[in-house]
C-alpha cells in the first residue's frame, strides 16, 4: 500500500516539474497527451470495463468540444462553466444515440456507433451557418486568468484530466463498474440475476461520452480552434489505438498508450511527412506482438512492477478475460 | 492500480525527453522559412506548384548568401492537407518546434483564417499567396499577415464585371452558379452575385450549387444543370475539383450547349487540359505569366523555372516566388531579419515583382495586384492555350473601397 | 421537374451506384466468408486505380491499352492483396474484432502513404480514347458514355459472381462458409485456403473496380477516405456476404445520393447515415444478410 502512494506522488511530481525543464513545444505535446489520456480512458469505460468497441467515441468528444468553443466565441461564456456545459452536451448527444446502440453487441455494435460518428460529424460539417462548417471555429482563446502562454493551460489541463480521472476511478471500482465488469465478462448471466443490461451499459456509454466531451472541451482553447474533423472515424480510432497501445486492460493503459502515441508522433513527423504509415506499422506490432500494450509488456519483463490479482489481460475468443 | 509501471513507463519517457529537449534549440543565423500548404487533399495540384515556386526563390536566394547577404534561408515544407485544424498544427509546429520566422500558407482560404491568428499570437509573418479570400484581410486584420494574391472581391468583381457586359450584350436573363461550398467558394460567389445584379439587373440567379470541397463525382451537379438550361453557368471551383468538373462536364457536351464566362481557369487547367478545354472561352486567372513576360523579372523567372522543371510556371509558382521575394525586400527595407523590423517596414511597402512594380494597401495589407481576364485560345510558342485579349483588371479598379472595410470591421467586433 | 431530367438523375445514381457495388462486392464477400471488415478495402480500390493509370500509361502507343489497363489493375492488386493475405490476415483469423479492425485500419493507413511515395501527389488523369469522349442521349437524357461500359461492367461482375456462387463447386463451398465455417471445416475442406482466394477475389474486385473509377475525372490522393464510410452502408444496408444485398444497397445509396443532392444537397450524407442507422437498429443484418453467428 505504501508503494501505491509513492508512486503516485512521483507521477504527479514528473507531471508538475516538467513544463519548466523541457521547451515550450514540448509543453505542448505533454498537454495534449493529457487531453487525449482523458478521451482515451472515457472510452476505456465502454471497451476495457464493458467489453465492447465503440468506433464513434469521437462524435462525443467533438460535441464537447463544439459546445465549448461556441459558448465561449459567439456568447463569451466562461471557460469553467462551459466545461461541465460540454459534459451535459455530449451526454444528452450519447443518451439518445446510445440509446440505439446499446440494443446491439460485438461487430453491430462498433458499425453503428462508427454510423452514427459520421452522422455527427455530418451534420456539424454541413450546418455552415451555426458551425462554420469546414472552416470549423477560430479564435477559441484561454480565458484572461490563464492567458495564452503554454505552462498555465498546461497546468489548468492537469488539474481538469486529474480530477476527471480519479472520479472515472471511483466510477470503475465502484459496484457500478463491477456490474460493467460483469456484463463484459457474460452479459446473459448478469441479466440471470437482474440487472437490466440495457440500461447499465447505457448508463456506462453516458458517462463515457460525458467524460469525452470534457476532453473535447478542453481541447478547443487549447488549439485556438475546433473543426468537424474531430469527430470522424478516424478520430474515432485514436483512442482505440492509443487504449491498445498502453494497455487495454488497466486504468492507466490508456494514459500510456496516449503518452506513446503523440510522443512519437510529435517525434516522428519533425523528420517525415510519412506518420500514416510509422504509426501503421507500430499499431500492427503491438497488436500482433504486444496484445496487453505496453503496460502488459512491462508485466511480463519487469515481474516486480506486477501487482497480485491483476488480469494477465489476455482473453479468450468470447471476449472473457482470463484470471 | 498499476503505477508502478505508469511511473517507469513515464520515468523512461522523461529521460528521452530530456534528450530531445536539447535538440530544440536553433542557432538565430538562418532565417527559418515554413511552408505550409496543402499538398494532399483538394488543393495539392496548385500547392505543388507553389512549393516549386519557393524552391526556385529560395536557390537563388541562398546562392548570393541568402538574406541580407548572410542568413542562409532553410526551408520548412509541412502538408496542411488542405485542413484547417491540420494546418493550424503543423503551423504550430513549425514555430514551436522548428523555430520558423515566416510561413507562407495555404492553397485553402479556410486554413490561412484559421492560421492567421497563430501567426498572430506567436508573432510570426503570414503570407498568403495561393488562398485568397477577402476574409483573410478585410475582417479581424493581422499585423502579421500579408496577402500578395487577389483577393476574392478583387477577382470576383473582375469576373463578374466581364460577364455582365456580356450578359447584357447577349440579353441573357438567367443563371446558374456552381461554386465549392468552403471559404474561397463562399466568398467569391458572394462578391460575384452582388457584382452581377448591379451591372446586370436583368439577370436572376436561378439556383446556386455547392458541391463540398474535394468532390469528385460531379455527374448529379452535371445532369442537374443542364435539365434547367440556364442561360450561362457561373464556375467556382479550383486546383484538383476543377480539374475534375470540367473533364467530367465535357463528356456530357456541357460546355458545347451551355456558356461557361468568366470561371477560375487558371495556368494549371491551361496546361493540364490543353488538348480538351474549350476555346473561345472567356476566363478568369491570377497570375499569369505570359501577361508580363516584358517584365525581365518574369522573364528570367519564366527561364530559370523551365530550365529547373522542364515546364511553365503555373500561377502558383509565380505567386509563391513573388512571396518569397516580398519577404526578402521586406528584410532589405528593414536591414534586419527581426520579424518586427520586418513587418512594420512591409505595411504599405512597395515591391518588385514578376508581376511588376506593386505596393500593399496599408488599410488591409492586401496587394494591389492585378486579375486578369481572357479569351481562350492556342497559341504556337507555348504547347498549350492561353489568354488572349486578356483584360488586365488593375488592383486600384477592383479592390474594396476603404470606407467599405472599415465598415465591415466595425461590424465585426 | 420533367421525366427527361428525373430520368437523367436516374441513371446518373445508377452509375455511382455500379461503382459503389464493384468496391463493396469485395469488402461484403470478405466480411461474409470471413469475418473481417477490411478497412483497406478502399485503399486497395485506390491502389488499383493508380495500377491502371500506370499500365495505361505505359502501354499508350497500343489502342486497347485503355481497357486492357482495367483488368491488369484487378490483378495487381489482387497480387497485393494475396501477399497481405499472406502475411498478415492468417495471422488474424481468430483475433478479437478489435485486433482485427485496428489490423486493417492500419493496413490502410499504411497503404494510403504507399500509394503517395509511389506515385507522388500530384492528380493522374487518363485520357480517353475517341469512342467515349462524347455523351450518348437516352431517351433525350445525357450519359457520359463511359458510364454505359461502367454499368455492363457491374452487370457482368454481379452475373459472374452470382453464376460463380450457385453453379460451381468453389461458389458453393463459399456460400456454405458464409452461413457456417465450422461445416466447412468439418467436411474436411481447409478453410485457411478457402480464405486465402477469398479475400484475393474480394481484392480482385477491389482494384477491378479501381481500375474502372479511374478515367472518370482523375485519380487523387485520399479518395479512398471519402468511399470506404460509403462503401460500408452498402454492406450494412444490403447486408453482408449477400450479394444481392451489396446490389440492392449500392443502387439505394446510389439514387437517394442523386436525388437528395437536387432538393437538400446538405442532407445527401445526412440521410444515407440515417437510413444506414435505422437498418442497424431495426434489421442488423441488413436487407438480405443473413443473422450472424456469433
Amino acid at each position: 500500500m505504501k508503494n501505491k502512494t509513492l508512486f503516485a506522488v512521483i507521477l504527479i511530481l514528473l507531471a508538475v516539474v516538467l513544463p519548466f525543464i523541457v521547451p515550450v513545444f514540448w509543453v505542448h505535446v505533454l498537454t495534449e497527451i493529457l487531453i487525449m489520456g482523458l478521451f482515451a480512458a472515457s472510452f476505456n469505460m465502454i471497451f476495457g470495463y464493458m467489453g465492447q468497441l465503440t468506433f464513434g467515441h469521437a462524435a462525443y468528444y467533438g460535441v464537447g468540444a463544439y459546445t465549448t468553443g461556441l459558448l465561449m466565441v459567439k456568447a463569451n461564456v466562461p471557460l469553467l462553466v462551459c466545461l461541465p456545459l460540454s459534459m451535459l452536451s455530449a451526454g444528452l448527444c450519447a443518451a439518445l444515440l446510445g440509446y440505439f446502440c446499446v440494443k446491439l453487441r460485438g461487430i453491430y455494435f462498433a458499425i453503428l456507433t462508427m454510423a452514427f460518428g459520421q452522422l455527427v460529424y455530418y451534420i456539424i460539417f454541413q450546418w455552415y451557418s451555426f458551425t462554420g462548417g469546414d472552416n470549423g471555429l477560430q479564435g477559441i482563446v484561454p480565458p484572461e486568468f490563464l492567458g495564452k502562454a503554454a505552462n498555465p493551460y498546461y497546468f489548468f489541463t492537469l488539474t481538469v484530466v486529474t480530477i476527471g480521472m480519479i472520479a472515472l476511478w471511483i466510477i470503475s471500482e465502484s459496484p457500478f463498474g463491477y456490474t460493467m465488469r460483469a456484463i463484459r465478462d457474460n452479459a446473459e448471466r448478469t441479466e440471470f440475476i437482474g440487472i437490466n443490461v440495457q440500461r447499465y451499459m447505457l448508463l456506462n456509454f453516458i458517462i463515457a461520452a460525458m467524460f469525452a466531451g470534457l476532453a473535447g472541451a478542453l481541447w478547443g482553447p487549447f488549439n485556438r480552434s475546433v473543426a468537424p474533423d474531430l469527430t470522424n472515424w478516424q478520430h474515432s480510432g485514436m483512442p482505440v489505438f492509443m487504449t491498445v497501445m498502453g494497455g487495454p486492460f488497466s486504468f492507466l493503459g490508456p494514459l500510456v498508450g496516449s503518452a506513446i502515441y503523440t510522443f512519437l508522433m510529435a517525434l516522428v513527423t519533425s523528420f517525415t511527412e510519412y506518420w500514416p504509415l510509422v504509426s501503421g506499422v507500430i499499431i500492427i506490432l503491438v497488436v500482433l506482438l504486444m496484445p496487453g500494450g505496453f503496460l502488459g509488456l512491462l508485466d511480463e519483463k519487469f515481474p516486480f512492477l506486477m501487482r497480485k490479482g491483476n488480469g494477465t489481460g489476455k482473453t479468450d475468443g468470447q471476449g472473457r478475460q482470463e484470471r | 492500480m498499476d503505477f508502478r509501471k505508469t511511473t517507469a513507463f513515464f520515468v523512461t519517457v522523461i529521460t528521452c525527453l530530456f534528450f530531445f529537449g536539447m535538440t530544440g534549440v536553433k542557432a538565430a543565423e538562418p532565417y527559418n522559412l515554413g511552408v505550409a500548404l496543402g499538398l494532399t487533399g483538394a488543393g495539392a495540384l496548385y500547392s505543388a506548384d507553389g512549393v516549386e515556386g519557393i524552391k526556385l526563390a529560395v536557390e537563388e536566394i541562398n546562392a548570393k548568401g541568402g538574406f541580407l547577404g548572410q542568413h542562409k534561408i532553410e526551408l520548412f515544407i509541412r502538408d496542411s492537407q488542405t485542413k484547417p485544424d491540420v494546418g493550424v498544427r503543423e503551423v504550430k509546429d513549425l514555430i514551436l518546434r522548428d523555430k520558423i520566422r515566416a510561413v507562407i500558407n495555404d492553397y485553402s482560404s479556410a486554413v490561412a483564417v484559421a492560421v492567421k491568428p497563430i501567426a498572430q499570437e506567436y508573432k510570426v509573418l503570414h503570407i498568403a499567396a495561393i488562398s485568397n479570400s477577402e476574409n483573410i484581410t478585410k475582417i479581424n486584420p493581422s499585423p502579421y499577415t500579408f496577402q500578395v494574391v487577389p483577393n476574392t472581391y478583387m477577382q470576383g468583381k473582375a469576373s463578374a464585371v466581364a460577364v455582365a457586359k456580356i450578359a447584357n450584350q447577349k440579353g441573357w436573363k438567367e443563371y446558374i452558379t456552381i461554386a465549392s461550398d468552403y471559404e474561397w467558394g463562399r466568398s467569391t460567389q458572394d462578391e460575384v452575385v452582388k457584382v452581377l445584379k448591379a451591372l446586370a439587373p436583368n439577370l436572376t440567379l436561378k439556383k446556386e450549387f455547392w458541391p463540398r470541397l474535394g468532390e469528385a463525382q460531379f455527374t448529379s451537379y452535371i445532369t442537374g444543370i443542364m435539365a434547367m438550361k440556364p442561360d450561362f453557368v457561373f464556375g467556382i471551383l479550383a486546383s484538383n475539383d476543377n480539374v475534375a468538373w470540367m473533364e467530367q462536364a465535357k463528356t456530357y457536351g456541357f460546355f458545347d450547349k451551355i456558356p461557361y464566362p468568366g470561371s477560375l481557369i487558371t495556368v494549371t487547367e491551361l496546361q493540364l487540359q490543353a488538348k480538351t478545354l474549350p476555346r473561345n472561352m472567356i476566363a478568369l486567372t491570377r497570375a499569369p505569366f505570359f501577361a508580363h513576360m516584358d517584365i525581365p523579372m518574369m522573364a528570367d523567372f519564366v527561364k530559370n523555372y523551365r530550365a529547373k522543371y522542364n515546364k511553365y510556371p503555373s500561377d502558383w509558382a509565380v505567386l509563391c516566388y513573388d512571396a518569397v521575394y516580398t519577404l526578402k525586400q521586406g528584410v532589405e527595407k528593414a536591414k534586419s531579419i527581426d520579424t518586427e523590423k520586418v513587418k512594420d517596414e512591409m505595411k504599405g511597402m512597395t515591391v518588385n515583382l514578376t508581376r511588376g512594380k506593386l505596393t500593399f494597401r496599408a488599410i488591409d495589407n492586401q496587394l494591389s495586384c492585378s486579375s486578369y481576364v481572357g479569351t481562350i485560345t492556342d497559341d504556337p510558342r507555348y504547347p498549350f492555350p492561353i489568354y488572349k485579349d486578356i483584360v488586365e483588371v488593375k488592383g486600384s479598379e477592383s479592390e474594396r473601397p476603404e470606407s467599405e472595410i472599415l465598415e465591415a470591421r466595425k461590424a465585426a467586433k | 421537374m420533367d421525366i427527361t431530367s428525373l430520368f437523367t438523375q436516374f441513371l446518373s445514381g445508377l452509375t455511382y451506384g455500379t461503382i459503389l457495388f464493384l468496391v463493396a462486392a469485395g469488402l461484403s464477400l470478405i466480411f461474409g466468408v470471413m469475418n473481417i471488415l477490411n478497412f483497406a478495402h478502399a485503399a486497395l480500390w485506390l491502389m488499383g486505380a493508380y495500377f491502371s493509370y500506370t499500365f495505361w500509361n505505359l502501354m499508350q502507343s497500343y489502342s486497347f491499352a485503355f481497357w486492357l489497363s482495367i483488368p491488369l489493375a484487378g490483378f495487381a492488386a489482387a497480387a497485393v492483396g494475396w501477399v497481405l493475405e499472406m502475411v498478415l490476415i492468417k495471422r488474424i483469423y481468430k483475433r478479437e474484432l478489435y485486433e482485427q479492425l485496428l489490423i486493417t485500419y492500419s493496413v490502410a493507413l499504411i497503404l494510403s502513404d504507399t500509394i503517395k511515395l509511389t506515385w507522388g501527389v500530384t492528380n493522374k488523369l487518363i485520357v480517353r480514347p475517341e469512342m467515349i469522349r462524347k455523351p450518348v442521349f437516352i431517351f433525350g437524357a445525357p450519359l457520359d458514355s463511359y458510364f454505359i461500359f461502367v454499368i455492363l461492367a457491374g452487370a457482368a461482375v454481379a452475373i459472374g459472381l452470382w453464376w460463380f456462387l450457385k453453379y460451381t463447386r468453389y461458389g458453393h463451398i463459399v456460400k456454405a462458409a458464409v452461413f457456417s465455417r465450422e461445416m466447412v471445416s468439418a467436411l474436411g475442406i481447409p478453410i485457411p485456403r478457402i480464405y486465402t482466394w477469398v479475400f484475393t477475389l474480394g481484392i480482385f474486385l477491389a482494384g477491378f473496380a479501381g481500375g474502372i473509377q479511374a478515367p472518370i475525372g482523375s485519380i487523387t490522393l485520399g479518395m479512398d477516405t471519402a468511399i470506404i464510410i460509403q462503401a460500408f452502408c452498402v454492406v450494412v444496408i444490403g447486408g453482408f456476404g449477400s450479394l444481392l444485398g451489396t446490389l440492392v444497397g449500392s443502387l439505394i445509396v446510389g439514387e437517394v445520393m442523386s436525388f437528395t443532392i437536387l432538393f437538400w444537397p446538405e442532407g445527401a450524407m445526412v440521410l444515407i447515415f440515417v437510413i444506414t442507422a435505422a437498418i442497424l437498429i431495426v434489421r442488423p443484418w441488413g436487407l438480405f444478410g443473413t443473422p450472424m453467428r456469433t
